[in-house]
Formats: structure tokens, sequence, C-alpha cells
């Protein structure tokens, strides 16, 4: 499970996050939804340790990432919206190197990296260096990287950008499955359609605080409309802006 | 279910220097720098002591010096000198537009020149034109002189003797020349340039792989999955500044030996120059480099993780070379004797201990201890710098 108290995050002039809360639990996929620069990306680096917030706090698991980082990276895996693979090395490479940093090493890896590889579908191109993959071969292995040490929870970065369709059908089917294992599941992504079908709970942000959160249907009742996409313009249009207007 | 039990420390830093050899090892760019660039100058140098050794081999061994002269047969003493001491005489042009242009154009060594007035014994000036910018023409022209003030000697005694008086009456001090140099100081001369080549390569070797390695991982994107890993980030810039130390070890690896083996053939060519030191003072060289390495290693990490482009950390790293090399330069002209202050400067110390084993000489244990405890502390310091850096939150996000 994953907590996230009342963060905030300033850079400069810019006011990231403004107080932040949500909670993604287990067994569920929960959806962080809002326009460019409404502060998804800066609450998930704050999540997985890379940022530190001005104020609040988030637990993973109740491990407090800002008191003990590196135990609550142990309980995470993640796939950054920047693939970021080395060119030089290979698929098998790239998940042995993230395994070892997080502790396995020998056979036991040796099986696990075997069991992604083949539950991936990478079994054409594990053995070739990353230069040159497609953006679906690069998802697959930054998937594998961020899956190698069996993770309870996942932070998944827009995780069908970019791809083809079959791609991202490949990836839908694997989190429902790590749904169905009792993972807790939190993504951010533009694409409503993949939202309406993933997800378990909304949390729609804007301006770097959620302005609506709940189920699906639940925010589709509240507003009014079965599609997910106007849910999504008018909760914005009517959110209140910094300034305290609201804006509808 | 994959048991994700933590590894200590050492293990993690080990889990990433491999990585990070694997994947340099596997870099053209960087296997370049390792083993090619070290060779270019031991090549440079080498070359030139060949050349220099192939331009006084000929003066030592040709028997015969042709000179170009005009109005030899007016002084028939000095002729008979001149060729009794192995000068053997050519036709110079005759207007002396021509002669200067012969000489500066370097188709004529030295053009000698007896005025019209020269009548036998008596006192007459020679004129030899010559081009003191030209190595062969200094060569000639210089042993000519010598030869033509051995003549006066001669002269002078001839007419004091004549006259009554003491032999060397008229010349007071006479100069009798014994050579037993072997042509060594124009091979220490070379071998001396070694020291602050040595130093530039230590300061090149690393460069990319520490670019590559912080700055360049940001920039690829590659930087924030990694820090995903739970690992200190101490850790992680010890393991790239170990990958980037090991680049620079066998840099200077193929640096020592390419000048080693490099000059050794070019001594080889002459049986007048000095061979260059033995492979005991070259192991001995790499020793004493070693806190230098790691200080240069530890500017390069600390000069990476500040920049904010692998362009910008380019332009500065490329610059930082010549920084240390360049009193090293002034030393091959300017010698500076090694003491326990000078020694205890961080980077010259290492320079005037390669400058002695160069020379000869043997080092001072204290001298070799200072100079590594004080380059270490500074190396460690700059990395203590660079690790605090590297925590900032501006190094780990892109854009």
């Amino acid at each position: 499970m994953i907590e996230i108290e009342n963060l905030t995050k300033r850079f400069d002039q810019i006011q990231a996050l403004s107080g932040l809360s949500l909670t993604a639990r287990d067994g569920r996929v929960t959806g962080l939804i809002g326009p460019n620069g409404a502060g998804k990306t800066t609450a998930f680096r704050i999540v997985y340790g890379l940022l530190t917030p001005d104020q609040g706090c988030v637990r993973v698991d109740g491990v407090d990432v800002a008191q003990n980082r590196m135990l609550a990276q142990r309980q995470l895996g993640v796939l950054p919206d920047v693939r970021g693979l080395y060119s030089r090395l290979s698929a098998r490479e790239h998940i042995r190197y993230f395994g070892q940093l997080h502790g396995a090493d020998g056979a036991a890896l040796e099986a696990d990296i075997d069991e992604l590889v083949e539950r991936l579908g990478m079994t054409d191109f594990a053995d070739r260096l990353a230069k040159g993959f497609s953006r679906g071969q690069e998802l697959k292995v930054a998937l594998g990287r961020a899956l190698v040490h069996r993770p309870r929870n996942l932070i998944l970065d827009e995780p069908t950008n970019g791809l083809d369709v079959m791609s991202s059908r490949a990836v839908r089917e694997l989190i429902a499955e790590m749904k169905a294992e009792g993972h807790c599941i939190l993504i951010s992504s533009h694409i409503m359609s993949e939202v309406s079908l993933l997800c378990d709970d909304l949390v729609i942000v804007s301006e770097g605080r959620a302005v609506a959160s709940g189920t699906p249907n639940a925010l589709r009742a509240e507003v009014g409309t079965d599609d997910l996409e106007e849910v999504f313009v008018r909760v914005l249009a009517c959110a209140p802006s910094r300034a305290g207007a609201m804006q509808c | 279910m994959l048991e994700a039990k933590p590894h200590g420390w050492g293990r993690r830093v080990l889990t990433v220097l491999f990585k990070e050899l694997r994947d340099h090892t596997r870099d053209r760019r960087s296997l370049m720098l390792a083993l090619i660039y070290p060779m270019l100058g031991p090549l440079l140098v080498a070359g030139g002591l060949f050349l220099a050794g192939k331009t006084l081999q000929g003066d030592f061994r040709e028997r015969f010096v042709s000179v170009p002269v005009v109005g030899i047969e007016r002084a028939p003493d000095l002729k008979a000198y001149l060729e009794d001491n192995n000068v053997r005489f050519t036709k110079a042009p005759q207007s002396r537009m021509a002669q200067e242009d012969a000489v500066r154009e370097g188709r004529l060594p030295v053009v000698m020149i007896v005025p019209d007035n020269a009548n036998g014994r008596d006192a007459f000036t020679i004129e030899l034109i010559t081009n003191t910018g030209r190595v062969d023409n200094l060569r000639v022209t210089s042993r000519l002189s010598w030869i033509v003030r051995g003549f006066n000697d001669h002269i002078a005694d001839e007419k004091a003797l004549a006259a009554g008086l003491p032999e060397g009456y008229a010349t007071s001090v006479k100069i009798e020349r014994v050579n037993v140099a072997r042509d060594a100081n124009i091979a220490v001369f070379f071998y001396n340039m070694m020291p602050p080549l040595v130093i530039f390569m230590i300061f090149l070797g690393g460069v990319h792989l520490a670019i590559d390695t912080t700055v360049g991982e940001r920039e690829r994107g590659s930087l924030e999955p990694l820090l995903l890993a739970p690992v200190e980030r101490w850790v992680l810039l010890l393991a790239k500044a170990l990958a980037a130390l090991a680049f620079t070890a066998v840099t200077t690896v193929v640096n020592l030996a390419a000048f080693r083996i490099f000059m050794g053939l070019a001594a080889s060519s002459s049986d007048r120059l000095v061979a260059p030191p033995g492979w005991d003072v070259f192991v001995l060289a790499f020793v004493v480099t070693v806190p230098l390495m790691a200080a240069a290693v530890a500017l390069q990490m600390s000069v990476a993780v500040i920049t904010r482009s692998m362009k910008e950390a380019q332009i500065y790293l490329g610059l930082l070379p010549l920084v240390p090399a360049l009193p090293g330069m002034v030393m091959v002209f300017s010698p500076m004797n090694p003491t326990d202050a000078t020694v205890a400067v961080p980077v010259l110390g290492q320079m005037l201990l390669i400058n002695q084993l160069i020379a000869g000489q043997s080092l001072d244990p204290s001298h070799v201890l200072i100079a590594s405890l004080t380059t270490s502390l500074s190396a460690g310091l700059i990395f203590l710098l660079a690790a605090k850096w590297f925590r900032r939150e501006k190094m780990f996000v892109l854009g």
C-alpha cells in the first residue's frame, strides 16, 4: 500500500505540489490522472525517494520513504516515463544488474530472469544489446528491471506511452495479472480508455493537489456523464485555482 | 520468489563497478582513449629522439665535411690546415644573393668566404654565411669554426716561436675538447618530456567514463532508474569512480609501456644515444602515480556531477589535463629539486618523483610517503565533495 499525505514541493518559482494526498491500496489499480504539469511525475519521484518533499510524507507498506529510503525502494517496482536503458547491455544483463542491486544473485536470480523473459515475451531479444530496441522492447526491458525483485507495489508512469496496439494490450494484461496477485499498482496515464479499463480508483490532480477521487463509476455518477474523458474535463474546469476561484 | 536480502555496501560497489567495466569495454570511444591515445605522445617523443639521433650520428660518423667556399686559394695555409682536418671544399655560388639564398633554403649547409685582401698568414677575416634556424647548418658551422679556431692557435704559436717567444704567448688560454657525452644530453632532454605527458594522460584516461557514467547517464535518462535501486548514492559514485580509475590505470600502463618501448627503439637506432631508464623505473613510476590517478578521477567526477550537460563537462574536463601538465613542461627546461615542501603539493609531488626516476636518481622514501599521503588526502576530500554534489536533487532530475 502506498500512502501519500499532504505533499508539497516547490522548485524555485514553481509550486509543483500543494498538499497532495491519496492512498493506493493492495489488489487495486489506482490511476493518477491530470493535465501536463499537474505534479504527477513530481509526486512519483517523491514516492520512490528521488526527491524530498518540502512538507508531508509518503509511506510504502508502512515504511516512511524519507526516513528509510532504501527499505521503501525494496518494496517498490518503478517504470519511469523515461525508460533509460544502457545501449551496450543486453536485455538480460539489464534485468540481472537490477536484480543484483536488490541483493539477488546466483541460480535463483537466473531462474527469475528466465521467468521474466518468458512472461514479458522477450525471448527473441533477451540476449541482444539494447541499442536499436523498439519502444515496445524498451518497455519490456524496463518492466523486467522493475519487477525482478518481485515488489509488492508498482508505480507505472505512462506505461503504454508510444506503444503499438499489441504491446499496449500485453502491458494491460500484465497489470491485470499483477493486480490479481494482490499488488498495489499506481499508474499515471493520459489515455482515458486505458484508465477506464484498468483503474479501480482514480485521483484527478490539478495544480499539485487532488481535485477529485473515487472509483470511475462514482466519478461518472458525481459529474453526471458516462464518458470518463468528459468527467476529467469537467472536474478540471470546475476545480478551484490556486487563487481560490472556481474555474467553471 | 526471489529473496532480496540486501548485500553489504562493498558488494553493491562491485556490482556497479563490474557493470560499468562491462559497459565501457564495449564502448569504442572508451577503449580508444584507454589503449590508442596513450601511444600517441610516446610515438611523437620517440620520433623526435630518433631524428635527433640520426642528425647527431651523421655529425660524428661523417669523416669529411664538405664546405662550399669562395677564395680559399688566397689563404693556402688555412686551406692546407682545413684539408688536414678532413674539410673538403666545394664550389660555392658566385653572387652574394645566390649564396645567401642557398643557405637560407637549406641547399647548402654554409658558405665560407675568404676576402680579397687575404694574403697568406697575414690577419684577415673570413665570413661564414650560415642559418642558425637549421640544425644541419649549425652542425657544419660549429665544426668549421672549431677547426678555424685551431688554425689560429697553431699560427699564433708559430709566430711566437719565430719571434723567440714561448709557445702560447699570443693565445693565453687554449681549449682542448674531450667529448665523453655519448650525446646523453639530447636523449635526456627527450626523456624529460615524459613526466608531463604521463601526467597529461593520467588526467585524460578515465575522463570519458567519468562523464558518461554521471552527467551522461542523466542526459540519457538511465540515472533515474538506477537511483530507484536501494543503493547509497555515495556507493554509486564510488563504483563509477573506481571504474574510471581502472581505465586511468590501464591508460597509464599503456602510456608508460609505450614510452619505454618506443624510446628504447629510438635510442637503439644510434649507438651514441643513452638508453631510456629500465623497466623497473617505469614500474616504480606507475606505483608513485597511483595516488595521482585517484586525484585525477576525483576531480573528473566532481566536475562531471556539477555540469549540466555532457558537452559542458567535455569542455571543462578537456582543459583539465593542461593545468597539471603545464608545470611539468616548464620543468623540462628548468628542473626543480624535490623538497619536503614541494613534494607535499598534490600533483607536483608526483611530477617531481617521476622526474627523479627518469633522471636515474633514487627516490627518498619520505618524499614518496609525503607525496602519496597529500595527494591521496586531496583525492579523498575532492571525492567527498563530489559525493555531496551527487546527492543534489538537480543531479537526478532530467530537464
